[in-house]
């Protein structure tokens, strides 16, 4: 097994907002984080939002500090993700992530009743 | 999520089932003024956080928020027009009784259901919020004219997408028209109220918690707007809730 390191930007949070400030890493240098686990809590100017990890990996790098504001589309963390020895890779710069068993979903569908 | 008729509205809600089965006691989550169950629990961790600690979440979109009817008559907006909606969720739902984690105006409506419901309320859980009345100086016959906290409050959420300057505002007027009085306090449901430092929406929190033998967790550093996200907000609701 080998790691690649992955960046995650930050994200478009909607409603046309362009940063965001950081107010809490949920998680440290070194950590090992699940996919979806929260990761970090940024305030924008119109809501306060847990941001979860788009991916399972060790975190190598925050790129932001706490109270620092963040542009959409900046580094925000670096991690290094287990890749299997075995994938394929020739031919791809970079890393196509291997999709994950979906998540249970935790929302009842059901069509409204009026 | 799901949407059913409480009364003379439809509501909006979703109904989450924890990741580790359990029967413990439902908690039902009320956002605040102008905002929807998204934007202020899903988004800011909540049902991760509750579901993680093998609890159901029950999120309404409270009447003139969200995806739920949004009439603009201001007497559909006094507070019991909302707990008559909740308690009318939990029938539907055949949940007897839950517990309460409010923000802003949603705690004032969790005091409101506390009061009123007694016996269908185990505990609750009061965030940014105190005994400030949330209105002052401001002309609720314009809202967001004016310069008072309340107006700039409202113009925020008034331009917030899929929100109704009309129905918020008739939904200002109609929770004004019952100002909050800290007694009667709700007998029999303990409570705990949570907010940041520099919140002074929740001016006199402490006193209040104090008053009705309840208690109270500050979160340093944050305020109205961003308190709502705080882990020590969702731990101290855990710990209140679970342990």
């Amino acid at each position: 097994m080998a790691e690649d390191n992955t960046t995650f930007t930050l994200p478009d949070l909607g409603e046309g907002l362009v940063e965001a400030t950081v107010l809490e890493w949920q998680v440290a240098v070194g950590d090992r984080v699940e996919r979806n686990a929260p990761l970090v809590e940024v305030e924008t100017t119109k809501s306060a939002v847990v941001i979860p990890s788009p991916t399972e990996g060790r975190v190598v790098t925050l790129h932001a500090e706490e109270n620092e504001v963040v542009p959409v589309g900046a580094p925000l963390v670096t991690f290094a993700v287990t890749v299997s020895d075995d994938a394929p890779r020739a031919g791809i710069v970079g890393k196509v992530p291997t999709e994950e068993a979906r998540p249970a979903r935790r929302v009842r569908l059901k069509p409204p009743t009026d | 999520m799901t949407a059913n008729l409480a009364g003379d509205v439809t509501m909006r809600y979703v109904d989450l089932p924890p990741s580790e089965p359990a029967d413990a006691v439902p908690v039902l989550l009320l956002h605040g003024f102008g905002t929807n169950f998204g934007m202020n629990w899903s988004a800011a961790g909540w049902p991760q956080a509750l579901g993680g600690a093998g609890l159901r979440v029950l999120g309404p979109d409270l009447r003139g928020h969200g995806g739920s009817d949004k009439p603009l008559d201001e007497a559909a907006y006094l507070p019991e027009r909302f707990t008559a909606d909740l308690l009318g969720l939990l029938d539907e739902l055949a949940v007897d009784r839950v517990d309460l984690v409010g923000y802003s105006m949603g705690s004032r409506l969790a005091w409101e259901l506390a009061l009123t419901a007694p016996d269908r309320v185990r505990r609750a859980a009061l965030g940014g919020f105190g005994p400030v009345n949330a209105f002052a100086d401001a002309d609720l016959s314009a809202p967001g004219a004016g310069d008072t906290p309340f107006d700039q409050v409202f113009r925020t959420v008034s331009g917030l997408a899929g929100n109704d300057a009309e129905a918020l505002a008739a939904c200002a007027r109609g929770q004004a028209a019952r100002p909050f009085a800290a007694d009667p306090a709700p007998v029999g449901v303990p409570l705990l109220f949570v907010s940041g430092a520099r919140d002074t929406l929740a001016t006199g929190a402490e006193d209040l918690a104090a008053r009705c033998g309840g208690t109270h967790v500050e979160i340093p550093g944050r305020d109205h707007a961003n308190a709502v996200s705080s882990r020590v907000f969702k731990q101290a609701v855990v710990d209140f809730l679970v342990g």
